[in-house]
Order: structure tokens, then C-alpha cells, then sequence
């Protein structure tokens, strides 16, 4: 089993392993030939599947990996990789490999910094030093080479330890709608969030413009033990997205409009199944007709932690699935046609 | 009788409030002495393991500072020995007298700050009175409460430090921002043109939870990146990774070059530098030992001298024939080198532990330890007895100096503290004079049935105290615990 290879763009995988580590520590890492996945399911809250064409992050010609059965899984700390990637702010040149030390595996980071010094580290001493001896106390200008080694330890998972997981199958959308900048629902968001939780242990949860519906928990799972307080994000087919919070004391709601609802792909579905499409049948509704509403209940905090990703600046297909889903298709910059570099966030709708 | 009056500048005072928040990084307390021409503020952390030493000049640091003492009266509470007078007082309550004073956008900054101190035996009250001179004509008067102590000081001999290196705390501190926040030691040592510095955790994890044992991070830089640098090649020596952050952190406030001296593993190191009439000194403790899977396996042949290094100091053989009840004042020592003296200590019941072949079941104790491979090596260390080597022997080992002078042999305090600079005159000292046992003689020949006897006897408590502590303290701290609990 081999894996070793040249990073790239470290800033991008340093942010992705960021944002992915908001979410959950325990990352399971699949490195594949043309692809590179990092899943994190978390005991609670959402659960995020990305996909990464290894040239988004690895070095394509020196990308290496052996393994009998095509790939190699791996399981790691997020948190400690996106650290330890840190250290490959600036540098020439960052390698990744598998490697192991006294029969523990290990990712090990290799990074040379090389960085241009003024001739000194020297605070304030002006005096030569010519004569003395050229390896100790170099006081003229030249590159400054420092090697770093980062070793993460990892845990190698057999290919039957991952077989069983799989993604989520969920229905088709109600509602697929292109997110505003993930800034600005993020601010919104929080702001709504720690509004709502002033008043904690009073807040209801309650919804602001519906009556609950009679579908209320026909699939939703019910982790509401979770006290913290509840958004309600719902959308419809003609580019409008609302995010509200109630309680017993306020009711607060943002409206966005004008944004896209994309198009689903035409090569992978026919002309009479697209015209069935739940999707299809909301566009039919008038804008101002509630009905053609699709809307999830999610939790703030979680959510929060959610549009962590937006420090990759990615652009976001909200695929709602009326009270019972919400799944975020999030394509990094550079690969929005390819659709390859993809996170896929699944959150699940609290029931009322 | 003794008075302390001095005044500060406002960047002195600034100076000062960086102190004490590095001080802080140490103990809950400081020790304050003052002496004609300067005043020390010392810290101990609770392991003793470092000691944090500022000492600032009368001339340089102060606006003006005035000294008083009167021998002929015996302190009251504070402590006035020979010519100086010191005690201690709680950081948090004295960095909360300085915190954030120094605002010049504010009216009403501080623009001098007084100190006084008197102590007068017929006061009961310990008072430390600082008072704030600020804009506007506002003083703000503060009293605090301080506590005698017993002060006692690291040695480290500079000059029989065999390496030294000396750095930017800018370009330490790049180093250190690679480590990962929960590290706990800092392994250095170097290789050809480079000094790696590398950062590990000796916590013991349960198997199972791969994920969360530490990430081990090495950076190596290249020596020119330092001002000086003379250090041994391949020589491991660990310290604490907080000691040594808190020491850049401040030396990086101070704007001072940083210098580092030490000999050997398990000897302390100091980090020293100066600035603007301050002399900064950090006394740390080293480990030797770097188990296999925590660092590069070079450990072990970085002792080419190893039977001429690894003669044990004198202090050891001193401090166990060291009476008991002469001893309050050693369990402020720190261990001797720890693994060959601490061996009787580990809870062998017989005597023949004590005898220095025993030293072979625990051949995992690399670098300090024998190297069984070595040729040049008996497998009996038997010479471990032998006489001192000239060179070798006076080892600057991390003593305890309750004079407070920098820079003398001769402890001047036998009145004030009878034990203590007893001890630590011998210590400094070849161990034939002292110690009454002829170094070339076996341990078990020496040791009286009684005192092995009562060896035993702490042991068990010792033990005890061992595994209470096993999971917070490395391998090394926990010895230098271990002397403590025993004597």
C-alpha cells in the first residue's frame, strides 16, 4: 500500500479540511485514482460527502498510490490535518505520504519553506561578521531554507469496514435553488440564531407563517432533544429563498428573490420523468401561492457550522425536500462545470 | 528594619506588566527581592522544573530606587537576610494592579508609578503599597498583601555549558507556530548544517484511539538562521514546550536575542537575554530520555563520550546519604540524573537493587542509560563509581542557590539558612570532601541497614504518589517528584 504526492493549492485544501472539520473530527479519507473523498458522519448533525478530483488539491504527476483494492481508506482527525496544513502556508514545495513508525501508520507532511531573509535575524547588531566561521551566524541576504515534517497518525480502514457506507437516498427535490453568498446567510443566520437563544428554554420552535403541515414527520427524524433554537429555511421554484426564526416572543423572516433555480442535468433524466419531477409540479405553483413553498427546520448552531464552507467561496444547489431534508450540493470555484469537486451536505429537518 | 522605595516610567512599567505575565506562565507567585543595587523577581513552577529569574538594575530600569535595611533587627515577616529582603506575593493580584495602565490615549494614563515598601516588626501587616500617579491629578493607591518566603535560586554555570545557540525570538517563534497547540515537549537537537526542533507528547493513549495520539512535528532550520550556534551534533535534549513558548512570547516583547546554553540531556538548560537594564534567565530542566517511537533513533549515538558522561553527578550519592532530618531544604532539589539515582527509588526492596548492575533491566532508557551495543562499554557500569573525571564531574546540575547572588561559590547565608547552602556548597564541590563515602565504593557496601530500611519504608508512598501522578507528568518530571516525596 503506497500513497505519497506533491499538494497543491494547499490554501484551498486547508480550507476544505476547515470547513469540513466543523462538522465532525473523525474523517473517513478515501483516496482513489482520480479521486479523493472525505466523509464525515457524525453521531449527530449533518453529514457531509465530498468528492475531490485529485488534481484540485494533489499534484496529478506525482500523485501515487498502490493498494490491492484500488483505493485506500483512511481514517484521520480533520482537525489535525487542517493544522498541520498550516504549515504549508508560503511554502515551496508541501509532500503528503503514508508512511509508517514503530508499525503505526502515519500521514506525514513534508514541507520546505523557503523564504527570503534580509541577511539577518539579527535584532540590532550592525557589527560584521566576516571572518567567522560560514556555516553559524550567516549574516548576508539568501534564501532561507526550513524543512517541516508534520506526522499525523491515521488509522488504515479495511475495505470492509467501508462497505457499508453509503450516502443517503433521498426523494427528489420539492425545491432546487441556487444559495445567496454564504456571508451573508451566514450572518443572517447566526444573528437570527443568537436572537432566538437570548431566550432560550422558552422559545417553541414554533413556525412563523404556516401552519404546521399535515406531512409534519412523515419522514422527518426527530433528534429534538436538541433544545438549541431552530431556523426554518424554506424556498420555492421561482427564486425565492426565506429564513426565519420564531419563538414565543418574535418572529423575524428574511426574504431573498431573484435567485436561480438551475436546471437539472438533461442527460440523466428523460423528458416525461423531468415533467414529473416534485420540482416541476412546485414551479406550477404561483409565486405567492404558500403551497409552492418547500421548508426544513435545521438547527442553527448546525447550520452555522454548515456554512462554514463558505471560505472556499464554492456556489451552493439547495435541494429542499419539504419537511424532511435539506441537501447542499456545494461545488468549489474551477470546477462548477466539471461538477466534479463536489460536497454534498446532508441536513435533516427537525419536526416541529 | 528594611525599606523599598522606587518609581517606574511608564515603559518601565510596561516592561514590568511583560514580566510579570510571563512569570505568571511559571507560578502563582512571585518572589520579590531587593538588594542595594537591583531587584529579582523570580517564579518556580510547581514541579520544579523551571525557574524564571528577572533581575532589573537600579541604574537602568528604574527612575529612582532606594534600598534600606537595618541588620540588627530581626524580620518580622518578610525575610531580610545579609543585605537583602524578600518575599512573595500572589501574580494575579499584582498583574491586576497593572493591567492595561499604560494607556496614553487616555487622560488620565499613568504617568509614574510609585512602589513602597516598609517592614517594621511591629507591624503585623505585610503591606506592598503601589500607588499610580496618573493625568488629571488621579493617584491610584494600591495595598497588597505579601508573604515571606524562603528563596531559592537555580545554578546554572554558564560557563561550563558546552552548547550554546542564540536566536531571534522572532525566528523561534516561526518554529514554534508549527507544533500543534496540545504538545507538550520540544526536543532539540542537531544534524550536519541543521538544528531540528521537534515537538512531541508522551501522553499514554489507549491503542484503540489512534486518532487521537499527538502529531509529532519537526522543523528543521538551517544553522545559519541562528546568530550563534554551537551545539553537539546529534545530541537529543527535551524541554517543556510551555517553558519555551513563554520564554519566546516574552523575549519577543522584550525584543531580545535569545541564548541558550546547556551541556547535556537530564542537566538543565538556560534561555537568557537581556534588555533595557533587565537580565532575563530561565533555568528549565531537560529530559535525556526520547523513547523510540517519539524521536529519530539517533539518540543513542549521540553520547560519544559516554563513559565520561555519564558519571553520576556527586549530588547524587550526597543526597541519599543525606541524614533526613537535615533535609527541609533538599526537597527543593531537583533529581539528580534520573536513571541511574532513581533507581533505588523504584521500588526495589532489596539491597542489591541499589548496586549498579541493576541499572540493566531497564536498557530501554536510551540516551542517558548505557548503550548496551557500545563496544566501549562493560556491561557492568560499574565505573558509575569511579572517580570523577576533572572535566566531567562538577556538573552544572540544576541546584538550588538560597544566597540569591548570581555569581557566587560561596554561599554567604549558613546563619539564616543553616541546611541549605550547606548542600549546596557540596554540591558545587568534588564529592571526596563531603560525602564520606570514597566514590570508587559500591553503594551496598556503604549503606547502612537502617537507612535502607527506611528507604523502603517511603517507598511504598512514594509509589503511590507515582501513579496519582503518572498520567499528567512525563517520565522525567515525575522523577523529579519522586525525589521530593521521599526526603
Amino acid at each position: 500500500m503506497r500513497f505519497r504526492t506533491h499538494l497543491k493549492n494547499t490554501r484551498t485544501f486547508s480550507k476544505l479540511t476547515a470547513s469540513l472539520s466543523s462538522l465532525g473530527k473523525v474523517c473517513w479519507m478515501r483516496l482513489e485514482y482520480d479521486v479523493v473523498r472525505f466523509t464525515i458522519i457524525p453521531d449527530q448533525g449533518t453529514q457531509v460527502w465530498a468528492q475531490i478530483p485529485v488534481s484540485t488539491i494533489f499534484d496529478e504527476e506525482s500523485y501515487q498510490i498502490e493498494s490491492n483494492s484500488d483505493a485506500i481508506n483512511i481514517e484521520i482527525n480533520v482537525a489535525v490535518l487542517n493544522r498541520a496544513l498550516r504549515s504549508t502556508f508560503g511554502a515551496s514545495s508541501s509532500q503528503l505520504r503514508l508512511t509508517k513508525k514503530d508499525k503505526m501508520p502515519l500521514l506525514a507532511l513534508t514541507v520546505l519553506t523557503t523564504e527570503w531573509t534580509e541577511g539577518n535575524m539579527a535584532l540590532a547588531t550592525d557589527e560584521e561578521q566576516s571572518g567567522q566561521s560560514d556555516v553559524v551566524g550567516d549574516r548576508r541576504a539568501r534564501e532561507r531554507e526550513t524543512w517541516i515534517t508534520q506526522e499525523i497518525p491515521i488509522k488504515i480502514l479495511h475495505e470492509s469496514a467501508v462497505e457499508g457506507l453509503h450516502e443517503p437516498h433521498c426523494p427528489d427535490p420539492d425545491v432546487h435553488i441556487i444559495l445567496p453568498g454564504l456571508a451573508q446567510l451566514k450572518s443572517i443566520s447566526d444573528r437570527f440564531t443568537k436572537l432566538a437563544s437570548t431566550e432560550k428554554g422558552r422559545q417553541a420552535g414554533v413556525v412563523a407563517n404556516d401552519a404546521p403541515s399535515a406531512s409534519a414527520g412523515a419522514g422527518a427524524t426527530a433528534l429534538s432533544t436538541n433544545s438549541a433554537p431552530k431556523l426554518e429555511l424554506s424556498a420555492n421554484m421561482h427564486g425565492k429563498l426565506r429564513l426565519a426564526i420564531a419563538t414565543d416572543e418574535l418572529r423575524i423572516a428574511s426574504v431573498w428573490s431573484g435567485l436561480v433555480n438551475p436546471p437539472l442535468d438533461p442527460a440523466h433524466i428523460t423528458q416525461e420523468q423531468y415533467s414529473q419531477l416534485p420540482s416541476e409540479r412546485m414551479r406550477g405553483v404561483g409565486d405567492n401561492d404558500e403551497s409552492g413553498w418547500a421548508k426544513v427546520r435545521i438547527d442553527g448552531k448546525d447550520w452555522s457550522r454548515v456554512l462554514s464552507v463558505g471560505r472556499l467561496s464554492p456556489k451552493v444547489v439547495a435541494c429542499f425536500i419539504n419537511e424532511m431534508a435539506l441537501v447542499l450540493y456545494v461545488y468549489l470555484p474551477g470546477s462548477w462545470n466539471g461538477e466534479e469537486s463536489c460536497l454534498t451536505y446532508y441536513i435533516n429537518s427537525f419536526t416541529t | 528594619m528594611s525599606s523599598l522605595t522606587l518609581s517606574l516610567a511608564p515603559p518601565a512599567l510596561v516592561r514590568l506588566h511583560d514580566v510579570l505575565i510571563c512569570l505568571s506562565k511559571f507560578s502563582d507567585t512571585v518572589a520579590i527581592e531587593a538588594e542595594h543595587d537591583l531587584l529579582r523577581l523570580s517564579a518556580l513552577n510547581s514541579t520544579k522544573t523551571a525557574f524564571a529569574s528577572f533581575v532589573c538594575e537600579k541604574e537602568v530600569f528604574f527612575e529612582t530606587y532606594a534600598f534600606n535595611v537595618r541588620k540588627d533587627i530581626r524580620s518580622s515577616s518578610g525575610s531580610t537576610a545579609g543585605d537583602r529582603f524578600y518575599c512573595q506575593i500572589l501574580l494575579k493580584t499584582l498583574l491586576s494592579v497593572f493591567r492595561g495602565r499604560v494607556d496614553r490615549n487616555k487622560d488620565t494614563a499613568v504617568e509614574r508609578c510609585d512602589m513602597e515598601l516598609q517592614e517594621d516588626p511591629q507591624e503585623t501587616e505585610c503591606r506592598l503599597t503601589i500607588k499610580m500617579i496618573c493625568g488629571l491629578g488621579v493617584i491610584k493607591s494600591y495595598k497588597l498583601t505579601y508573604e515571606p518566603a524562603s528563596i531559592q535560586h537555580a545554578v546554572f554555570d554558564k560557563g561550563r555549558a558546552t552548547n550554546q545557540w542564540t536566536a531571534d525570538p522572532r525566528f523561534l517563534k516561526q518554529i514554534i507556530e508549527h507544533f500543534s497547540l496540545s504538545a507538550e515537549q520540544l526536543d532539540i537537537y542537531s544534524d550536519s548544517g541543521k538544528a531540528v526542533f521537534t515537538s512531541f507528547t508522551t501522553k499514554i493513549m489507549d491503542g484503540k484511539e489512534v486518532l487521537k495520539y499527538p502529531v509529532h512535528t519537526s522543523v528543521a532550520a538551517d544553522k545559519r538562521d541562528f546568530e550563534e550556534i554551537q551545539i553537539e551534533d546529534n545530541m537529543h535534549i527535551a524541554i517543556n514546550l510551555k517553558d519555551f513558548k513563554a520564554v519566546v512570547a516574552h523575549a519577543e516583547t522584550a525584543n531580545a536575542t535569545v541564548t541558550a546554553r546547556y551541556t547535556q540531556p537530564c542537566k538543565p538548560l538556560q534561555l537568557a537575554y537581556d534588555f533595557e537594564g533587565v537580565n532575563a534567565e530561565f533555568t528549565i530542566m531537560t529530559r535525556g530520555e526520547v523513547e523510540g517511537e517519539t524521536a529519530p533513533a539517533s539518540s543513542r549515538v549521540g553520547m560519544p563520550q559516554l563513559s565520561q558522561r555519564h558519571t553520576p553527578a556527586p549530588i547524587s550519592l550526597n543526597r541519599m546519604n543525606t541524614p533526613r532530618g537535615a533535609t527541609p531544604n533538599t526537597q527543593m532539589l531537583p533529581p539528580p540524573p534520573r536513571s541511574r539515582s532513581i533507581r533505588p527509588l523504584n521500588g526495589s526492596s532489596t539491597q542489591e537493587h541499589l548496586a549498579p548492575t541493576a541499572v540493566s533491566d531497564r536498557p530501554s532508557a536510551s540516551s542517558v542509560s548505557m548503550d548496551y551495543d557500545s563496544l566501549f562499554v562493560p556491561a557492568d557500569d560499574d565505573r558509575q563509581w569511579d572517580e570523577m573525571d576533572e572535566q566531567e564531574e562538577p556538573q552544572d546540575i540544576l541546584g538550588w542557590d538560597a544566597s540569591g547572588r548570581q555569581d557566587n561559590s560561596e554561599p554567604t547565608l549558613q546563619e539564616a539558612e543553616p541546611d541549605f547552602p550547606k548542600i549546596a556548597d557540596t554540591r558545587r564541590r568534588p564529592p571526596k570532601d563531603e560525602m564520606g563515602v570514597p566514590p570508587t565504593q559500591r553503594m551496598s557496601q556503604v549503606w547502612e541497614p537502617s537507612r535502607v530500611g527506611r528507604v523502603q519504608l517511603t517507598l511504598s508512598r512514594f509509589e503511590g504518589l507515582v501513579s496519582s501522578i503518572e498520567n499528567v507528568s512525563s517520565q522525567c518530571f515525575r522523577s523529579f517528584r519522586s525525589v521530593r516525596s521521599v526526603y
